[in-house]
């Protein structure tokens, strides 16, 4: 990285672009590939893996990694957003009602993060990766499909093809309340800690509001786009999100993002659910420790 | 029913050029500038476009909010309507938030 600086980012003064070694944009971008790969495998942003990445291995402050991985979560959700439109996966009137409650969340923790300190928000998101992952590994049976295509699954259900079952199956909606309640606070631990906030969404649009994971994961990917948008334009503001660190992250999660997509397609929902739950209680127990430091 | 659904594919393939046109044009910036500045060629126009791709890249989400406001109005779907400018409204805040 061509200098023995504590912190990484006082040798990147945003206005001179002639600062960003290779090196250093290389790494970025390798850690975006691997952090889009494993987010879009699991439905998830990525976020969860390149923050810590990014603040654990290259020691950027948690603001700055933060504000860098949303950058990241706009550009996959846009992106396999526009891939999956019209495959019937994405519920769009579920995401449009849940994106009210994440956009509101998200500006509440734009705002916060200003005013927290480093160490409280490390420790914020060790609890969160490891509380998530305790749900996850509970209900990893669960499916929530109605194997009858003819199934009137409401205003908010929603039918597509199941590759498991190799048959178009249905699903309704239960208990908005909590699914709004949720998106809520995904909302708000997204602008805090940087990630889409699916972390949260998806398991519990899985587990208790009737969504098949496939579908939540596919809905949540169209909100976090918006949900992050949120949160980055605060961060832009505030001057903790550069272009020049952002760049190669994006870059790096889009290419990740399509070798992701492959690994999804092939790989069973059950074996996805227990890699994301141990993946998280590692980057949760690391993040506790960094906040003890 | 089925017209509501039919709808909804309606915006979900607007929503999906909208996205794609984002996508595609802030990562082309990105690319371009980031190696721009990798071999220190022009780094005044470098700058000028990670700006550019970061800009739009907040933008897309946005402006494909406004597109699904736009096309619920023209549904008089006002339930949707009312929530997608609750979104706006939203990120309007962040704006303010992040400025003033």
């Amino acid at each position: 990285m061509g200098t023995e600086s504590s912190n990484p980012l006082e040798t990147l003064n945003p206005l001179n672009p002639l600062n960003l070694t290779a090196t250093l944009a290389l790494i970025i971008f390798g850690a975006g590939t691997v952090a889009g790969a494993l987010g879009v495998a699991l439905g998830l942003g990525g976020g969860i893996f390149l923050v810590p990445f990014l603040t654990l291995v290259l020691g950027f402050p948690l603001k700055s990694a933060a504000a860098i991985s949303l950058a990241t979560v706009i550009a996959t959700s846009s992106a396999v957003t526009a891939q999956r439109a019209g495959n019937q996966l994405i519920n769009l009137r579920v995401g449009m009602v849940l994106e009210a409650a994440t956009t509101l969340g998200s500006l509440l923790g734009g705002i916060t993060a200003q005013l927290v300190a480093e160490s409280m928000l490390q420790r914020l998101f060790g609890i969160v990766a490891i509380g998530v992952a305790a749900v996850v590994l509970g209900r990893v049976n669960k499916r929530n499909v109605i194997l009858d295509a003819t199934v009137d699954p409401g205003r908010l259900g929603g039918r597509f093809y199941e590759e498991e079952s190799r048959g178009i199956v249905s699903y309704r909606v239960k208990r908005l309340p909590l699914a709004l309640f949720a998106s809520f606070i995904a909302g708000n631990v997204s602008s805090l800690l940087g990630i889409g906030g699916g972390i949260i969404k998806v398991p519990v649009l899985n587990s208790w509001c009737g969504m098949p994971l496939r579908a939540a994961a596919a809905t949540s990917a169209l909100m976090i786009g918006v949900t992050a948008t949120g949160g980055a334009i605060i961060y832009y503001g505030r001057g903790d999100l550069q272009p020049l660190l952002a760049a190669p992250a994006v870059l790096g999660v889009q290419v990740g993002s399509l070798a992701g997509a492959r690994l999804a397609y092939g790989a069973s929902v059950k074996w996805l659910k227990v890699l994301m739950a141990v993946l998280l209680v590692i980057v949760g127990v690391l993040m506790f420790l960094r906040s003890m430091q | 029913m089925n017209r509501e659904r039919s709808a909804t594919q309606r915006l979900e393939g607007m929503i999906g050029e909208v996205l794609r046109f984002g996508t595609i044009t802030s990562s082309t910036m990105f690319a371009i500038g980031l190696v721009m500045s990798i071999v220190r060629y022009q780094p005044a126009v470098a700058q000028l476009l990670l700006v550019a791709g970061l800009v739009i890249l907040l933008a897309t989400p946005v402006a494909r909010v406004v597109v699904s406001v736009i096309e619920y109005m023209r549904e008089r779907d006002w339930t949707f309507v009312m929530l997608t400018l609750i979104v706006l409204l939203a990120l309007a805040g962040s704006v303010v938030a992040a400025y003033f």
